[in-house]
């Protein structure tokens, strides 16, 4: 009765062996685990991200470690995290404990990724975060340094910045709402996740729109899950609001933005609907997320730098779309080489002082991290953009003339669109 | 003095344990628990075996509740994530050391178990099946209500460990998981398991009978609920983070899976269950694409094929049990070991 | 605003109609607590997806392939799995879980977990009382008084129907009256697997398609079953009615609450079953007390 128990210990055993033997025997690469939840575009794009980094360092010879010269060996590990913390554990632990790799990156769902976290300083891993945004994942650094400094957020922003870059969003759309329709105080209403994160923006903007001359119509807080958001749609109606402040990240946003679309509401969709800065949105909402705008990493017309166009370039031609914000995995892989170089060995405690003095400019713009081991944010840094829908092209149209504060200098990239509002809002409100 | 109580060892094992294939493989699966950090301290088979002691005393604790009194409990999720929030806490806010966070979280366990046996009394089969299944998303619900103190979707974390050491932490688990399962064991094998099968078969002639039947009930619910309890305690204490995961219909509808593979009213089977599937499960990792439909094709496999359950299909083929003193016997004996009955 | 409540409860109330018909009525009929049942709308949902986006076929003649295809599906489903397993309650129930993950997991692997969409049956929107309502929620209004009509007419009008009534009401005397219980547990499932598919073609094109769309209807139209009482069409069309007005209800007067629409819905029905423990139409069987 309980063979069964003791032959699948003994097959286990004799798997796990076999494996740290094979481990053991290819010891002159580095290895790299990419952890996600694979089976989803944002671990798809996490892997997208780094093969592409990879490939590019081996081609050029690898990394100089020391006096070695070694090749990257990615490891894809597939966290499921999506749908179980468990195993999402697991996997991180059997991707060190088992493939033996020197340096993690990715993570994606905040709740997986603290306790990858926690897994990581155990064996002292550096890892770095491609996906979670929250700021309790570098606040932990900055409590417990000696614990948690393997810990380094390469992408995206945390939500501090979050609230900044979409003020920033808001501050514009209102801007051209009352230049073109002559409404001197935009309605907005807001749609967010019950999330933590939501939390803190929705606080900043109910006390921050009015200074800004908005009024606040209402918040609507739908679950993560939902699936429909028909009475949402309805209330926002209802509200009269001209803009639809939206922080969504999950399927909902597609719903949303589909039936809002289809009933042509007079109002404008601004914020972070993750959805929508893919590519594939337009064929999911059938053309009616036009007009979405949202935040993003990267558009196709938008260079930060020289470097973009050519990695954006070598990104579509490889995988066929822009890279979405987890695709960071790339600079984090870039990262981990030049500090790798620099401290001329593999000893984590000897790289994380190479990656806090990391200051380089990659294709999403300059990267340095700062006390927290978060990556830095503002003009100069990495901003990231906002991107609209217009008639099934997503273009960039932010940063456009924005001023960081009054006496900074007014940013644009090269490329950027400008900012149109919906012909249906214009058609209602223009006398 | 030692000599014969190893003597005494010896012929316990020899006469009683070595005569069944159940209890021999029952003996040496705790042994091989036991021993399984001196063979090996791979951090990585020591997390799974972990996992796995948990996860087995929640779903025996499920079986205790619903294979038993037959009230099925789809939310059973609920008792898990009770105690681990509580647990989390008396951890983090009050800084509870875990030897007493984690029987703390068990006994706000057993009050859920209460808040939600009492009203459930009344209600039987499918329907109790889908309110219990209702609770763990009510209360996920509020914990996102309330995320300054649950902490809303990215949980409470930063939990204190078990045990500084892995093997520690191990051994700690895998004894409270051989004392639970045992417990368990011994308790549905008494008196009370006896009636708790029979409210399951007719509740209506129990009552006739002059027993109390709602007591059982509440009891059941309540043991249950502390058993699970413990397994949600020891799971935040080990993850180090309690988060809406551990509320999750999929974890309700998870141990369910385990309980009726492993056989329900049996205890060991579906705590033998878990220790068949959670391996598994994590074997398949080298194919990840095809890891949950194999599970899947698996359950229904057992199902069709072995409704009792895997491990009791297992027992039917290897004893018989005599037609006289209704002993278990292995199968290849011709005569019963203890009356000399010839087996049929 | 009570008349944007009503447009709202009705949109959402309609939905989890036709998909708690076809789950009562198999329940009813045949004691199958088909947890698959979401899962089989899943799977039409990615069959239209397929007929429509990749075959290029109009999305009424889509529908209509889908409609034969998944009936064939659950048929085959009825067949192997859930027949021989029907004297055991508690193995159905996890029969149904694992094949609904072996369906999710299955489409995972086809189609990745990425988010799709089917195009609307009708497109275009009017307004009514201020509120700009969609002609596909329009068609989802209609179209749950419809089914329930439909399956009424069934049921009562017809020969079929009133086997199924009959086996309904008793099992075993049917079997022995000489009526072919079993062909008639399998006629009703595929009428209720048609109405699964029905439903994906009909309420799909509002939202997303991904494989793991069925828990949360799954969720919900339990407890539209539930509180109407198991085995009452009647009762589980009026529990989902009821379970979307509370939906809307939350949305409307506490918006920052609107995340425990789901809860709120799931405690009326506890509530209720509290006080009626059969639900509000429920009917008891003699022989499983």
């Amino acid at each position: 009765m309980k063979k069964m128990r003791l032959f699948t210990r003994v097959c286990l055993s004799v798997c796990l062996i076999l494996f740290t033997a094979i481990n053991t025997w290819a010891a002159k690469e580095i290895k790299i685990g990419v952890i996600g939840p694979m089976n989803f575009t944002q671990g798809q794009g996490q892997w997208n991200g780094a093969l592409m980094a990879a490939d590019e360092i081996n081609a050029n010879g690898g990394i100089q470690a020391g006096n070695k010269k070694m090749k990257i060996k990615l490891i894809k590990a597939d966290s499921n995290e999506f749908i179980s913390i468990t195993d999402a554990a697991s996997a991180m632990e059997r991707v060190i404990a088992y493939d033996k790799a020197d340096f993690i990156v990715g993570g994606f769902r905040t709740e997986a990724v603290l306790a990858m976290q926690d897994i990581a300083s155990d064996y002292k891993k550096i890892f770095l975060g491609c996906g979670a945004a929250s700021k309790i994942l570098c606040d932990r650094v900055e409590k417990d340094y000696d614990t948690y400094k393997y810990w380094f957020r390469v992408t995206p922003q945390n939500n501090i910045y979050l609230v900044k870059t979409n003020f920033a969003f808001l501050h514009m759309v209102a801007t051209t709402i009352r230049k073109e329709l002559g409404i001197a105080k935009p309605k907005v209403a807001i749609v967010g996740e019950k999330q933590v994160w939501v939390e803190r923006i929705i606080g900043a903007a109910k006390a921050n729109l009015p200074k800004m001359g908005m009024e606040v119509v209402g918040a609507w807080r739908p679950s993560q899950t939902a699936t429909d958001m028909v009475a949402e749609l309805a209330a926002i109606q209802k509200s009269g609001a001209h803009i639809i402040f939206t922080l969504l990240t999950a399927s909902s946003g597609i719903t949303f933005a589909k039936q809002a679309g289809e009933l042509k509401i007079p109002a404008v969709m601004v914020g972070i609907n993750i959805e929508a800065s893919k590519e594939t949105f337009w064929e999911t909402t059938k053309g009616n997320g036009n007009y979405v705008m949202t935040i993003s990493s990267h558009a196709r017309n938008v260079e930060y730098n020289e470097l973009t166009k050519p990695y954006l370039n070598r990104y579509i031609k490889r995988f066929g779309e822009i890279p979405t914000y987890t695709a960071g995995t790339y600079n984090a892989v870039k990262i981990l080489k030049q500090s790798i170089e620099n401290a001329g060995t593999l000893d984590s405690d000897k790289v994380i002082p190479e990656i806090e003095r990391y200051d380089e400019i990659g294709p999403g713009g300059r990267i340095s991290f700062n006390k927290s081991h978060d990556v830095k944010w503002g003009p100069g840094f990495i901003t990231s953009l906002g991107v609209q829908w217009q008639d099934g092209k997503l273009l960039g149209v932010w940063p456009n003339q924005w001023r960081a504060s009054k006496e900074a200098p007014p940013l644009t990239y090269k490329g950027i669109a400008p900012f149109k509002l919906p012909p249906w809002m214009i058609e209602k409100y223009k006398k | 003095m030692i000599a014969y109580y190893t003597k005494t060892l010896y012929s316990i094992i020899k006469n009683d344990v070595l005569v069944l294939p159940s209890r021999m493989l029952v003996f040496f699966f705790i042994v091989a628990i036991i021993c399984l950090p001196v063979v090996s301290n791979d951090p990585y088979l020591l997390r799974i075996i972990i996992l796995a002691c948990i996860y087995a005393i929640f779903t025996a604790s499920w079986d205790l509740l619903s294979g038993f009194t037959g009230q099925m409990s789809f939310g059973h999720a609920f008792f898990f994530g009770v105690s681990a929030y509580a647990a989390a806490l008396l951890n983090r806010h009050l800084h509870f050391p875990p030897w007493a966070s984690i029987p703390i979280g068990a006994l706000a366990s057993v009050v859920a178990g209460l808040i939600i046996g009492i009203p459930c009394l009344r209600l039987r089969g499918t329907y109790l099946a889908l309110t219990t299944l209702s609770f763990p998303i009510i209360l996920l619900g509020i914990v996102h209500a309330f995320p300054d103190i649950t902490g809303g979707e990215l949980g409470i974390s930063g939990l204190d460990r078990i045990c500084r050491s892995r093997i520690g932490t191990y051994y700690i688990v895998a004894v409270s998981m051989l004392l639970s399962i045992a417990t368990m064991w011994k308790l549905t094998s008494s008196k009370f398991g006896i009636l708790l099968h029979a409210i399951r078969e007719d509740e209506i002639a129990l009552r006739a009978s002059g027993i109390n039947t709602t007591r059982y009930k509440i009891m059941a619910f309540c043991l249950s609920a502390f058993f699970a309890g413990i397994a949600g305690g020891l799971y935040a204490h080990f993850m180090r983070i309690t988060g809406p995961s551990t509320l999750e219909v999929a974890l309700s509808f998870q141990v369910v899976i385990w309980g009726v593979f492993g056989g329900i009213a049996t205890i060991w089977g579906s705590a033998g269950a878990v220790f068949i599937l959670f391996p598994i499960m994590e074997f398949f990792r080298f194919w990840p694409e095809f890891r949950m439909l194999i599970f899947s094709f698996i359950i229904i496999f057992i199902l069709l094929y072995m409704p009792k359950g895997l491990l009791p299909w297992l027992r039917d083929q290897v004893e018989k049990e005599c037609p006289r003193c209704k002993k278990k016997n292995i199968s290849f004996r011709k005569t019963c070991r203890i009356c000399t009955a010839t087996l049929g | 605003m009570i008349f944007n409540i009503i447009i709202s409860s009705l949109i959402n109330g309609s939905t989890y109609a036709l998909l708690a018909i076809g789950f009562s009525l198999v329940f009813g009929v045949a004691r199958i607590v088909n947890i698959a049942h979401t899962a089989f709308f899943m799977v039409a949902s990615y069959c239209i997806f397929l007929c429509t986006n990749i075959l290029g076929l109009n999305p009424f003649a889509a529908m209509m392939v889908t409609i034969i295809l998944t009936v064939l599906l659950g048929l085959i489903i009825f067949k192997i799995i859930i027949d021989p397993l029907r004297e055991h309650e508690a193995a159905v129930l996890i029969a149904t879980v694992a094949l609904a993950m072996s369906f999710q997991e299955t489409m995972l692997l086809f189609f990745g977990g990425v988010f799709q969409s089917l195009p609307y049956l009708v497109t275009g929107n009017m307004e009514i009382a201020g509120i700009r309502v969609a002609y596909q929620q329009l068609l989802i209004i209609a179209m749950a008084p419809l089914v329930l009509a439909a399956v009424w007419i069934f049921l009562k009008k017809t020969r079929m129907g009133l086997a199924i009534r009959a086996t309904s009401q008793d099992r075993e005397v049917a079997n022995l009256m000489g009526m072919n219980e079993k062909g008639i547990a399998m006629m009703t499932m595929a009428v209720s697997v048609a109405l699964a598919a029905f439903t994906g073609a009909v309420v799909v094109p509002l939202s997303v398609v991904h494989p793991h769309m069925w828990l949360h209807p799954l969720v919900m139209t339990m407890a539209a079953v539930v509180l109407g009482g198991m085995g009452s069409v009647k009762g589980s069309f009026i529990g989902a009615y009821i379970l979307g007005f509370a939906e809307a209800l939350v949305v409307f007067l506490i918006p920052m609450g609107a995340f425990l629409k789901g809860s709120v819905a799931l405690s009326i029905m506890v509530f209720v079953l509290l006080l009626r423990p059969d639900g509000l139409f429920g009917v008891t069987f003699e022989e499983e007390r």
